[in-house]
């Protein structure tokens, strides 16, 4: 009987150690599978959706090209919903039950947030590639210091909300001029950092502030903020919304005659192709930040627009989509670095070194003020023009002349 | 001055609309006692029957109401029907998962839009969308003057039906007390459905008025049934006069908190008013206006 057991046991520890050799030496072949956090249904679901196009346009093409070393690409999605609570128990899904070494998407920025503390508790790597308020790649906000690169995991593809502007400071400076300026914005994480980040540009600038105030998503009713806004006379609106949201704005503002020397967006909803078709006229005319344009003279931004419409129809993707179709390949980029070992910590040593070129511009993890692991851009400054969206500075690179000054009588009729 | 005019039309003209989204809920609560928290989605899908009709065939939102309305009706009435009356009839449920029902029905409801329609936002854009009045210097969107033109129709009607017609005094006395109701003639049953579905068609005359105001997107409704329900309270459960006084009251608060507060404290000054009906004025202002 003792022997039996012996036996038993001995069978057991060879079944079980050959079992665990096995896994060591046997070539994983199956799909690679990363975590995706984006806003797919919710008030947020139109840009989870381009977002979520993008990923997949990406996917499908990295695979095509032999996905990473024999390997496919996997996007495992969750929904956050567009609510921090849902974006923490998404990404602790993906980590814990999903066990995927590494997170990307992340859209608005109180819920990237959320999901940002979460990955640094798990110490899984998140690469957000749009929330944008700073704090996210601010260690301090974690209770660490920016030295602790090594124990932050949190990594960033998009500028945070405080450099939305800077490519529209050299536009007011040289050109408009602007003598003062009343902030709009969603009282919501990113736009109150945009609100308060711009201020602080436009005293730099010279700009008088005349007022900021905010107001809740979705509201029905705008003109009262908008008189009390116009009351001030400003040459300038700057304005942080979500699409549809900035889509009533700019209709009310028509609506109540309201005519200031520019209406400026802080990207987010006034770039969307969403926002020209529900304001309709009223979308002419409008600047905005943005950070990227189909026309930038970087390779492959033209074809991704094209390829994303040819796949999806409509008026095809702004910033939004060409940030995730970006992070897609950082992620391919990063994971064929290492070299078989898809471990969080080597991928996030993996991120570290990334140094690549994207759709979006190129893409490099850097430490700067209190960031570190962030990506440092330049910005550009796109108009709705005729209906379409211009880019119209810098001036070397943009592809239709400024409308300045603007005649809102005309465009407005 | 010139301010405080535009202030308190557009707080009128808000509330008016608010007052028609609340109508709806204020009937079926007096009679089915329950919190419709599917109304907003109910509201969601009678915008989305009128903005299909005007993307694919081009019909005028205000004309279709003819449609959206009997649709959503006999939609209401399904559910009440098949979802939310067998809950009644079991002893061992409480009625009060009854509620809980609509908020499974209006998550059905969401998910199925989305599945349709994609999350994308949608608006109508009509010769009339973008048209304004001036009145010296005050403006009036005309698309939000048509909608409170129809709320002030819809809520005469509601209320010469209730008062003057034999269906109306049913609704009165299912209303009043079920039991003795019934008693007296009155299939409660019958009653409490139709009620439902008349709520609903009341909120489906407003989705087809409010899309050219507004905009569409399946997640659309949760923000208008938290406004149906203040304003319900405000103006005092099963009342429909109580309704508009309520929506009006709502509106022009609401604008002239966020004229002379702040626009971000907007939906704060109507949850304080809320609030303090509640402690201060049980009953709404059903108390004064008596119907």
């Amino acid at each position: 009987m003792k022997n039996i057991t012996k036996v038993f046991l001995a069978a057991l520890l060879a079944v079980s150690f050959l079992f665990g050799l096995n896994s060591c030496s046997k070539k994983e072949t199956g799909p690679i599978k990363i975590g995706v956090l984006l806003p797919l249904t919710g008030s947020k679901a139109n840009f989870g959706e381009m977002e979520k196009n993008s990923f997949e346009l990406a996917k499908a093409e990295i695979n095509k090209a032999g996905g990473i070393d024999g390997r496919a690409l996997e996007f495992v999605y969750e929904d956050d919903t567009g609510k921090p609570e849902v974006g923490r128990a998404g990404a602790e899904k993906l980590i814990t039950v999903n066990k995927v070494p590494l997170i990307t998407g992340g859209y608005s920025s109180s819920v990237t947030f959320a999901a940002a503390a979460v990955a640094q508790q798990y110490r899984v790597p998140f690469l957000v590639n749009t929330g944008s308020v700073d704090k996210i790649t601010e260690p301090e906000a974690f209770n660490l210091t920016p030295k602790d690169g090594d124990k932050f995991y949190i990594y960033r593809l998009n500028p945070p909300v405080s450099e939305y502007a800077s490519g529209l400071e050299s536009l007011l400076q040289e050109v408009v001029k602007p003598k003062s300026v009343y902030i709009i914005h969603e009282n919501t994480a990113f736009g109150t950092k945009g609100a308060s980040s711009f201020k602080k540009s436009a005293e730099k600038l010279g700009i008088e502030v005349k007022g900021v105030q905010s107001y809740t998503e979705g509201t029905v009713d705008f003109k009262p903020l908008l008189l009390n806004a116009w009351k001030t006379k400003p040459d300038m609106f700057y304005m942080i919304s979500y699409v549809m949201d900035a889509a009533l704005i700019m209709k009310q503002a028509r609506e109540l005659n309201i005519k200031p020397k520019l209406f400026v967006g802080a990207g987010a909803g006034y770039t969307m192709p969403a926002f020209k078709e529900n304001a309709g006229p009223a979308a002419e005319g409008v600047l905005s930040a943005t950070l990227w344009h189909q026309s930038l003279p970087i390779k492959g931004a033209k074809e991704y627009f094209d390829n994303y419409v040819k796949k999806y129809g409509g008026d095809g993707p702004d910033y939004h989509g060409a940030e995730a179709y970006s992070a897609a390949y950082v992620v391919a980029n990063v994971l064929k670095r290492c070299k078989g070992d898809y471990t969080p910590e080597t991928i996030k040593k993996a991120l570290d070194k990334t140094d690549m070129m994207t759709v979006f511009g190129p893409v490099k993890f850097v430490s700067y003020g209190k960031k570190i692991h962030q990506n440092k851009m330049k910005t550009y400054v796109v108009q709705w023009i005729n209906g379409e969206l211009k880019l119209v500075w810098p001036k070397n690179l943009a592809n239709a002349k400024f409308e300045y000054p603007i005649n809102w009588d005309k465009l407005w009729k | 001055m010139n301010i405080f005019l535009q202030s308190l039309v557009s707080g009128l003209l808000v509330g008016g609309l608010y007052a028609i989204i609340g109508i709806g809920m204020t009937l079926i609560m007096g009679v089915l006692k329950i919190i419709n928290l599917a109304h907003g989605q109910i509201l969601m899908v009678s915008m989305y029957i009128t903005w299909t009709l005007w993307y694919y065939l081009g019909v005028d939102p205000y004309l279709s109401v003819i449609v959206s309305v009997p649709v959503v009706f006999f939609l209401a009435e399904a559910i009440s029907k098949y979802l939310l009356n067998p809950l009644i009839e079991k002893e061992s449920i409480l009625p009060e998962n009854q509620v809980l029902m609509t908020v499974g029905i209006g998550m059905v409801l969401v998910e199925l839009a989305r599945s349709i329609f994609s999350s994308d936002y949608r608006s109508i854009q009509t010769s009339l969308t973008d048209k304004v009045w001036y009145l010296g210097k005050v403006s009036i969107s005309v698309p939000l003057f048509i909608a409170f033109v129809v709320s002030i129709v819809l809520t005469a009607g509601m209320f010469y039906l209730l008062m003057k017609t034999d269906l109306g005094r049913s609704i009165r006395a299912a209303a009043q007390d079920k039991v003795a109701a019934t008693l007296m003639g009155i299939s409660s049953e019958k009653i409490t459905i139709f009620t439902y579905g008349l709520g609903s068609a009341l909120i489906a005359a407003a989705g087809s008025v409010f899309l050219p105001v507004y905009y569409l997107y399946p997640d659309v409704g949760p923000i208008f049934t938290v406004k149906a329900f203040v304003i319900t309270i405000l103006g005092g459960m099963g009342s429909t006069v109580g309704a508009i006084a309520g929506g009006l009251v709502l509106g022009i608060a609401e604008t002239f908190g966020a004229q002379y507060i702040s626009q971000g404290y907007r939906d704060a000054v109507g949850l304080v008013i809320f609030l303090l009906v509640l402690v201060f004025l049980p009953g709404g202002l059903k108390k004064f206006t008596k119907v």
